[in-house]
């Protein structure tokens, strides 16, 4: 997308959000279609498997209580993955605490997100998700940006706390390993 | 499979597979992949990948979400980082507050002279009754803090500033956004969503 476009993108979101906060419920409905599914996705990414509708709900609730405060300095969507990624991270704090586990081991969140409860979907997809569940998390986490949501580097340095070049190398080495694990088969 | 060298190819692939490409952008990737099968070879990669990493993500109920928001804040007031809107709207803003300390000046000469010469320090609300003005201004405006003690003439640029500064979070003026205008007076009569 170039800069053009993204400024159109962002700008559409800003009118929303003015139209909100000057009393319009209408335009919450479209900021809520644009970029629900985006957080689905990601929260999926994650190692979220159950209640992801509840997690997302919980991030536009928490978005629209702080909406005033929302200053366009990254894009709406960038500014709700980070709401959702705290929601996930205190989520998995209390599961944690709650199985009395002081930290997942690598190998048990691999599982988490490679898992699918047995549906049914084609074998090169499946192939590719096993592949992403190898990489490290945070590898996965700007890979899967970047391949599910098309987000600028700028935009996953926001969201993954990281800088743009480091997350232009996660992606490329991500990439990389990816391309590596298909071709072993 | 064997990577593109073209480095800035490749690093629009991800955009292009999820069709968030500018028009410019696109067309250059289309015309590259025409000539490069690396770079088919990890489109059709990445396409594969967004679908499988979107497997098993439900859909969500847009509805439901929306109907466990908050109603839109009372307290309303357009974006501040909108750029395009930086200068016109102090310039508006100024103009507003002028044009304000000029009615609210002009109504308080006029009431001196027509009737107590004791109201120096102007109560807004007692103002806007006396004048019978349809002036946007509302009891809610009485606690503010804003006096109009001294003549337009009085005000130093900083006394302006400070008094556009207090208008600012004056909820009971229009806002000069045009788009929030109408729901930010409907609001305010109302108290709930129009
Ligand atoms: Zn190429």
């Amino acid at each position: 997308m170039s800069e053009t476009d993204r400024d159109a993108d962002a700008q559409a979101d800003e009118a929303l959000i003015s139209r909100w906060l000057g009393g319009d419920q209408r335009a919450a409905t479209q900021i809520v279609e644009r970029h629900a599914q985006a957080l689905a996705r990601y929260a999926a990414s994650q190692g979220v498997r159950d209640g992801i509708e509840e997690l997302v709900q919980d991030t536009f609730v928490r978005a629209f209580h702080a909406m005033e405060s929302f200053r366009a300095e990254s894009s709406l969507r960038t500014w709700l993955f980070t709401i959702l990624k705290r929601l996930v991270l205190d989520r998995q704090r209390a599961e944690r605490r709650q199985r009395n586990q002081v930290e997942l081991d690598e190998g048990h969140a691999v599982q988490e997100f490679d898992a699918l409860d047995g549906m049914v979907a084609d074998e090169a997809m499946l192939r590719v998700r096993q592949a992403v569940a190898r990489l490290s998390p945070l590898q996965r986490e700007v890979f899967t940006l970047r391949v599910t949501e098309g987000l600028p580097y700028t935009e996953i340095a926001k969201v993954v706390g990281s800088t743009e070049g480091a997350c232009r190398v996660h992606y490329h080495s991500a990439m990389r390993a990816v391309k590596e694990f298909l071709s072993d088969d | 499979m064997t990577d593109c060298p073209d480095g800035l190819m490749r690093d629009l692939l991800p955009e292009y597979a999820v069709g968030v490409t500018g028009v410019d952008d696109a067309a250059r990737v289309s015309a590259h992949l025409a000539t490069c099968e690396a770079c088919r070879a990890e489109l059709a990669l990445l396409k594969q990948a967004r679908a499988g990493l979107s497997l098993g993500v439900p859909r969500m109920d847009v509805a439901a979400i929306v109907s466990a928001l908050p109603a839109p804040a009372t307290a309303s007031r357009p974006l501040r980082a909108a750029p395009r809107w930086t200068i016109g709207r102090h310039v508006w803003q100024f103009a507003t507050a002028a044009g304000l300390v000029l009615l609210v000046g002009g109504g308080l000469i006029w009431q001196r002279d027509r009737a107590a010469p004791t109201a120096l320090v102007a109560d807004t609300a007692a103002v806007a009754t006396a004048t019978e003005e349809p002036v946007a201004v509302t009891p809610a405006s009485a606690e503010s803090g804003i006096s109009f003690g001294g003549g337009l003439s009085d005000l130093s640029l900083e006394d302006l500033q400070a008094l556009l500064g207090q208008m600012d979070s004056l909820k009971t003026l229009p806002s000069t956004d045009p788009e929030s205008m109408t729901p930010v007076i409907a609001m305010n009569e109302g108290g709930t969503t129009p």
